[in-house]
């Protein structure tokens, strides 16, 4: 059997008051010094282009969506969270999403949709947030995916330069 | 037979086939576009280039596989550093034009030439030319579209025409790089068999507008079959989306019966087995998934389970009921039929509709039942809809048994028979009739395991590709549970 030794404590510790001051002062000093924590809701997180937030898809200039629902993002999604169903236009692209779901509940972030894309049409935003009532409301359709290119613009240009990066190592 | 050395493999093979045939019979690949089993051999694309051994002290030839004739003693090479080289150059010139439209075509996941540019070709190309711009959507008729820019010239759909359905309708019209693949005169495309054009399109040059862009191929689920449309029970793979709906039927090679082909009426059938369901509750207005048993406010919704043993009630102090079988049901359904017929009394006979007037010399028969050579094997004899009627006018009972068959019958028939009659169908749909007292949800033959015997004896398989709906009962089990419960009702009795 090991027998644990107790610590002998000092006068000041055995008189209790002296600590408690000690502690008081700590916890008061921190009063006049700068917050590090952030009031979240009200105060949104800083995001830049590294940030990998959920995909969004990307609506041309022109207005139309720029996803052909080639479907590689579906097979290449690991989470399994993209669901595509494509369908004919009278565009000179004949093809284009007349589905495309995205289930944010399974999505792991991982953005791989967004390297597998041939079209350039799924990025990865800076939108992070995700509460709702109901499990369906959390399967993003089309209409809650589309965004403008200019608003997934500085997460286009980081992908075209890290890509170029990639292909000087090559 | 004859004796030659493919890949130092010493091989006996047929001496009737081209070189191509004796490679991919014995396991070794060769890629091929123009060459195609069912059609004649005419070496235009030479991707099948492989290295024959020259006689002795001569230097090694490349030739095309499919246009060289096997002989005795001959040494093929086709993974020599020379033969990769020649296909290699090939492919380049054929992918010279060919769009880079993989992820917009129909055939990625399927085509040929993906395949081979993945496992040969070389990931950039090095002509500085523009490609051609030609008509990205040009229709040829009422099943097939054509993209020119992606044909690659091989012209197995021009002797699809001539060598399958003996037809000239195609034609590679101009010269050089400006040769494109047309009908006469601009003619849209006829016949019924114009589907299988998609299907031997080595690229996505030719594509079925009924398909188009439905699903990608990769997420097909695929279950071998057997075509419902005639007699000659073609045999096909039933394809669906994600393993729930059928998307296409495509033709699978079957020495005996299809070879490679099917007729565009049984391609395009998808009409019967994607029906919609009837909405929740209700009995009417689509596919039935439970039972429905007529109360008074016309039918109600109500369990299988429950209703069997109301008919098997019915039945026995109704004799003298009469019973009919589907023109789709399998040779299973058929056994569970007579010992039905035999619990009853009743002559076992099956609902044999008009010929459809379809019939041609290649595949299609103009029957439209699958399953009439099985059926009347078993014993069951062949009714006309009119005499099933005539019969039904007088018959105190009647038990009508198989997917589509009140349809078949006739809805304006059925109508006019009289309330007296006690009318237990097995259907995909339920109808309000007056004669019809209980009807019975069945699976359609996408839904269901069993065999069909095709016109010349052939049995051609049934798997399921897609899992029946919720409270659909298989149709062999309901007629044996009917037919167990029947004994214990007179046994009681």
């Amino acid at each position: 059997m090991v027998v644990v030794g107790r610590k002998e404590l000092t006068l000041a510790e055995r008189l209790y008051l002296p600590e408690v001051m000690r502690g008081l002062a700590l916890t008061f000093g921190k009063f006049f010094e700068k917050p590090i924590t952030r009031q979240y809701p009200e105060e949104p997180l800083p995001t830049d282009e590294v940030t990998r937030g959920q995909p969004r898809l990307v609506v041309k200039d022109d207005g139309n969506i720029a996803c052909v629902s080639c479907g590689m993002c579906e097979i290449a999604c690991p989470a399994y969270a993209i669901t595509i169903d494509g369908g004919e236009t009278d565009r000179a692209i004949e093809r284009e999403p007349k589905k495309f779901e995205i289930d944010m509940l399974r999505c792991i972030l991982c953005g791989f949709c967004e390297e597998a894309c041939p079209k350039d049409a799924i990025f990865m935003s800076n939108e992070l947030e995700l509460a709702d009532y109901t499990r369906a409301a959390l399967v993003y359709d089309l209409e809650k995916l589309r965004r403008p290119k200019s608003a997934l613009q500085r997460r286009i240009d980081y992908v075209y330069k890290l890509s170029a990066r990639w292909r000087r190592a090559k | 037979m004859t004796k030659i050395q493919i890949n130092g493999r010493e091989l006996e093979v047929d001496p009737k086939q081209p070189l191509i045939r004796a490679c991919h019979d014995h396991g070794v690949d060769v890629p091929m576009y123009c060459y195609h089993p069912g059609l004649q051999a005419v070496g235009s694309c030479r991707i099948c280039q492989v290295e024959v051994a020259g006689a002795p002290g001569q230097p090694s030839r490349v030739v095309a596989a499919c246009r060289t004739p096997v002989s005795e003693g001959m040494v093929v090479q086709t993974d020599t550093p020379k033969a990769h080289e020649t296909r290699r150059e090939c492919l380049e010139f054929l992918l010279k034009n060919h769009p880079l439209d993989c992820p917009i075509c129909d055939k990625a996941g399927e085509c040929d030439l993906q395949d081979y540019s993945y496992n040969e070709g070389q990931g950039k190309g090095r002509s500085s030319e523009p490609r051609r711009k030609l008509h990205k959507r040009k229709s040829l008729g009422d099943v097939i579209v054509l993209d020119e820019e992606r044909c690659i010239l091989c012209s197995r759909c021009v002797r699809f025409f001539t060598d399958v359905t003996k037809k000239a309708q195609l034609t590679v019209e101009g010269l050089g790089s400006r040769s494109v693949i047309n009908t006469f005169m601009d003619k849209p495309l006829e016949g019924n068999y114009q589907g299988n054009l998609a299907d031997i399109c080595p690229v996505g040059a030719l594509t079925s507008k009924k398909f188009r862009f439905q699903a990608r191929v990769w997420n097909l689920s695929k279950s071998l079959s057997t075509c419902a449309e005639c007699s000659r029970g073609c045999s096909i793979s039933v394809e669906s989306l994600r393993g729930k709906e059928v998307k296409r039927f495509r033709p699978r090679y079957n020495a005996a019966v299809n070879q490679w082909w099917m007729c565009d009426t049984g391609r395009h059938a998808l009409a019967p087995v994607t029906r919609a369901l009837a909405p929740a509750g209700a009995v009417l207005g689509g596919r039935l998934t439970g039972a429905a048993v007529r109360g008074y406010n016309g039918l109600e919704a109500r369990a299988t389970e429950d209703t069997l043993p109301l008919v098997a009630d019915m039945l026995a102090t109704h004799s003298g009921a009469t019973l009919v079988l589907s023109p789709f049901a399998t040779e299973e359904e058929g056994k569970a039929a007579l010992e039905l017929a035999r619990a009853l009394g009743a002559r076992p006979q099956f609902l044999s509709p008009a010929p459809n007037g379809l019939k041609d010399d290649l595949l299609h028969t103009g029957d439209p039942c699958p399953n009439r050579r099985g059926l009347t094997e078993l014993g069951f004899e062949p009714v006309e809809p009119a005499a099933l009627l005539a019969q039904l006018a007088t018959a105190p009972a009647a038990v009508l048994a198989g997917e589509r068959v009140l349809e078949l019958v006739g809805h304006d028939g059925l109508a006019k028979l009289p309330s007296k009659l006690r009318l237990v169908a097995f259907d995909l749909e339920a109808a309000d009739h007056a004669c019809l007292h209980m009807a019975i949800s069945v699976p359609t033959h996408v839904e269901k395991a069993g065999h069909w015997t095709n016109v010349d004896g052939h049995r051609g398989v049934l798997n399921v590709a897609v899992a029946p709906p919720a409270g659909v009962r298989r149709l062999d089990q309901s007629l044996q549970t009917l037919t167990r419960l029947l004994a214990g009702v007179s046994s009681k009795a």
